[in-house]
């Protein structure tokens, strides 16, 4: 660390480098103190050296809440988000999914997870001007193979699911190209992805983002119940990776989650699943729960008293998209169905 | 100055020298300076010096605290302090059942901690609180402006938009139904614009730039000496990964608890602090308690957890020093945090309630109830 390009007295400087301090980590972990005992500084001196290294660290950081409403820039605005591909669920989530942070699915299994997630590397690939990131995207399998049939079915019938794009853009796209597969069947693997392959292709561009299909399923067989506290630890790590990526280079990630029977009301209370006869929660508990941004659960059970109107002309698969939790929405829910095109609200 | 030799801080041995030379009082040890010391008690220069420095800081010290001037040792009665808390001014919630069990609202000049499991809408009372700061005091608000300090990324502008929307009509309608010189004219400067304008925005994103954050914000508020609330949103999030040594975790919080506390107190701010639940496994079941350990839970003074209840969420106050423990339901609307309706009313709310955009009626009644006293 060249402490010659801070703001500091000199004296301070070679204290510094005789005391072998080697970043602005250690100087902050150490207490005022150790740091007098470890420069031989006075206190007076201390307190000017943190104050120093905190403004070169926070320099042009503040912003003001105007300052973010009125930003209307691609790359930094929050009214920036990832559109789904269908006006319906769009509204749903107010424009899409936000580009920082991780935004879970949650579902039994057929509920269309898998379907929603295709979709999204789809719409990722559009002009910014609908609802796309211009980039392409990462899908982390972790059980099952890589549906690349469904996708190329998909892919065929682009032009009828996105009807509001002109065809010329559509077909400009080389969709199967910018869509990045990788497998990882255990921790290890797992873990070696996101530190070294997902950066590096975040790092260059290539993707704007990242589908984990599922992470539930990671942590299924190799945890027993009496090593919670391991599996707390590595959620907690894999959850602060993912959102260290998510804020670095403003992509959104989307982990599919699978569900477990809900043991007691008490449970199904703290996961604020509230439907009623809803005895399902997503499975990997409080622990996961408290890295996320927004909740999402796909379910087959239509909401009583509002299904009946609805149901009656799409036989037997229609879907409900529920906002469990989100900073930005109210909960509420939507119908959707599972069409060849790809996922479609029904209003 | 007058100080007998005996009760200064030096060496005994010194002292029994000074006593043997003659020397009674502080200010004729001044009186004589170095050399004429070091020549008639038979030491060095530097000694002397030394000695004669001490004793002319015991001597301003003493000064300080009787002419009561400002510094670390003040001294007050407990029915000054008294006074003092009483007037002391509180941040509405807007949830009057909720500012009744905090005894009027978020107290300014201390710690308040908000842990609930994610959800529940500690982000929502978070950003409630920054808008509700700036309410101006003829209103009953404190006319402040907000420090929001952002750990997880879940302040949503937007979101803020709606909620100050909300406020600003609030006042408008009190306006109007009281029609008073000073209402109208706060009314001016109380806008959507001006409210964003005054929330600070800083967003950290890991546990070295909270750190190095909360260093700057002392000089921060003395820049900005209107600031009256300070929001961490995430406390814990930094925090519970990339710790291998829990013991420097504790004393990093611990640190950072000592600072708010100077912050909160300097600068007359009321700091609110949003934490996680974590799940203790006891012997026969588990329960969620706040996270970051036990010794965490001294750094705030007033603590309020959230919960659910079925489909109900709930505040109880778990720790305060002047408040009894108590539980309340609250409601988050579009418009924000607020209290929910008595049941008579909500007969033909509680079908809509998953969906509470359809109530454009009952926001009328709700507003009549937001009174302030």
């Amino acid at each position: 660390m060249d402490w010659d390009q801070f703001d500091l007295n000199p004296r301070t400087v070679a204290a510094l480098k005789k005391a072998d301090i080697k970043s602005v980590k250690e100087i902050l972990n150490l207490s005022g103190a150790d740091l007098q005992r470890l420069m031989k500084l006075s206190s007076a001196d201390i307190q000017c050296l943190l104050k120093t290294v905190s403004l070169t660290l926070r320099r042009n950081s503040m912003v003001t809440a105007l300052q973010l409403y009125q930003d209307n820039d691609n790359l930094t605005s929050q009214r920036q988000k990832l559109s789904l591909g269908c006006s319906v669920l769009d509204n749903l989530l107010k424009g899409g999914i936000p580009l920082v942070g991780i935004t879970e699915l949650a579902g039994e299994s057929s509920a269309g997870k898998t379907q929603i997630s295709l979709q999204l590397c789809l719409c990722v690939q559009y002009p910014y001007k609908y609802g796309g990131l211009e980039s392409g995207a990462v899908y982390i399998c972790t059980e099952d193979a890589f549906p690349s049939k469904r996708l190329q079915q998909l892919i065929g019938q682009q032009h009828k699911l996105r009807a509001d794009v002109p065809a010329e853009i559509i077909q400009k796209i080389k969709f199967g190209n910018s869509i990045f597969v990788e497998h990882a069947a255990d921790l290890d693997t797992f873990h070696k992805c996101i530190t070294t392959r997902l950066s590096l292709l975040l790092a260059r561009g290539m993707v704007r983002l990242v589908v984990i299909d599922s992470i539930a399923a990671l942590f299924r067989c190799e945890f027993g119940a009496s090593e919670s506290v391991m599996k707390a630890r590595y959620l907690q790590t894999f959850g602060a990776q993912l959102h260290s990526l998510s804020t670095r280079f403003r992509t959104p990630i989307m982990c599919i989650n699978q569900v477990t029977d809900a043991v007691s009301e008490l449970e199904a209370a703290q996961c604020s699943c509230r439907v009623v006869g809803n005895r399902v929660v997503p499975a990997l508990g409080i622990t996961w729960a408290n890295q996320l941004l927004m909740r999402l659960m796909a379910s087959r059970i239509s909401l009583p008293g509002q299904a009946s109107g609805v149901a009656s002309h799409c036989t037997g698969s229609v879907r409900t998209l529920r906002v469990v939790f989100a900073p930005h929405l109210p909960p509420s829910s939507c119908y959707y169905t599972v069409q060849l095109e790809g996922v479609k609200g029904i209003k | 100055m007058q100080r007998e030799v005996g009760s200064l801080p030096l060496a005994p041995a010194l002292r029994a020298r000074l006593a043997a030379a003659g020397f009674q009082t502080a200010q004729e040890l001044l009186e004589t300076g170095p050399c004429g010391l070091s020549k008639e008690i038979g030491i060095s220069k530097e000694e002397a010096l030394e000695a004669l420095q001490v004793v002319r800081q015991e001597c301003h010290g003493d000064a300080a605290r009787t002419a009561g001037g400002s510094g670390a040792t003040r001294k007050f009665t407990a029915l000054e302090l008294l006074e003092e808390e009483q007037a002391q001014g509180f941040i509405i919630t807007f949830c009057s059942a909720l500012d009744n069990i905090l005894g009027g609202g978020v107290q300014l000049t201390k710690i308040t901690e908000v842990c609930g499991a994610p959800g529940v809408g500690k982000t929502q009372l978070c950003m409630q609180l920054a808008v509700d700061v700036q309410i101006p005091e003829c209103f009953g608000g404190v006319a402040g402006e907000a420090v929001f300090i952002d750990t997880e990324g879940s302040f949503m502008v937007d979101r803020v938009v709606d909620i100050a929307a909300a406020c600003v009509q609030h006042c408008q309608l009190i306006a109007e139904a009281q029609q008073e010189e000073d209402h109208l004219k706060a009314l001016e400067t109380f806008s959507l614009e001006s409210i964003l304008s005054h929330i600070y925005y800083f967003r950290c994103r890991d546990y070295i730039e909270l750190l190095a954050q909360v260093y700057l914000l002392p000089e921060f508020l003395s820049e900005h000496s209107r600031v009256r609330l300070v929001v961490i949103d995430g406390i814990a999030f930094p925090f519970r990964h990339d710790f291998e040594d829990l013991s420097l975790r504790t004393r990093l919080l611990n640190g950072l608890a000592q600072q708010l506390i100077m912050v909160a107190n300097d600068h007359k701010a009321a700091v609110v602090l949003t934490n996680q639940m974590t799940t203790r496994i006891g012997q026969s079941q588990s329960t969620l308690v706040p996270a970051l350990g036990e010794s965490w839970g001294h750094a705030a003074t007033v603590r309020v957890i959230f919960h659910w209840d079925n489909s109900q969420r709930l505040a109880t106050l778990y720790k305060s020093p002047s408040q009894k423990e108590a539980t309340i339901p609250y409601h988050i609307t579009p418009h924000g945090f607020r209290d929910v309706q008595p049941p008579a009313v909500t007969q033909k709310a509680e079908g809509t309630e998953m969906n509470p955009r359809k109530r454009p009626r009952r926001e009328e009644e709700e507003k009549q109830q937001q009174f302030q006293s």
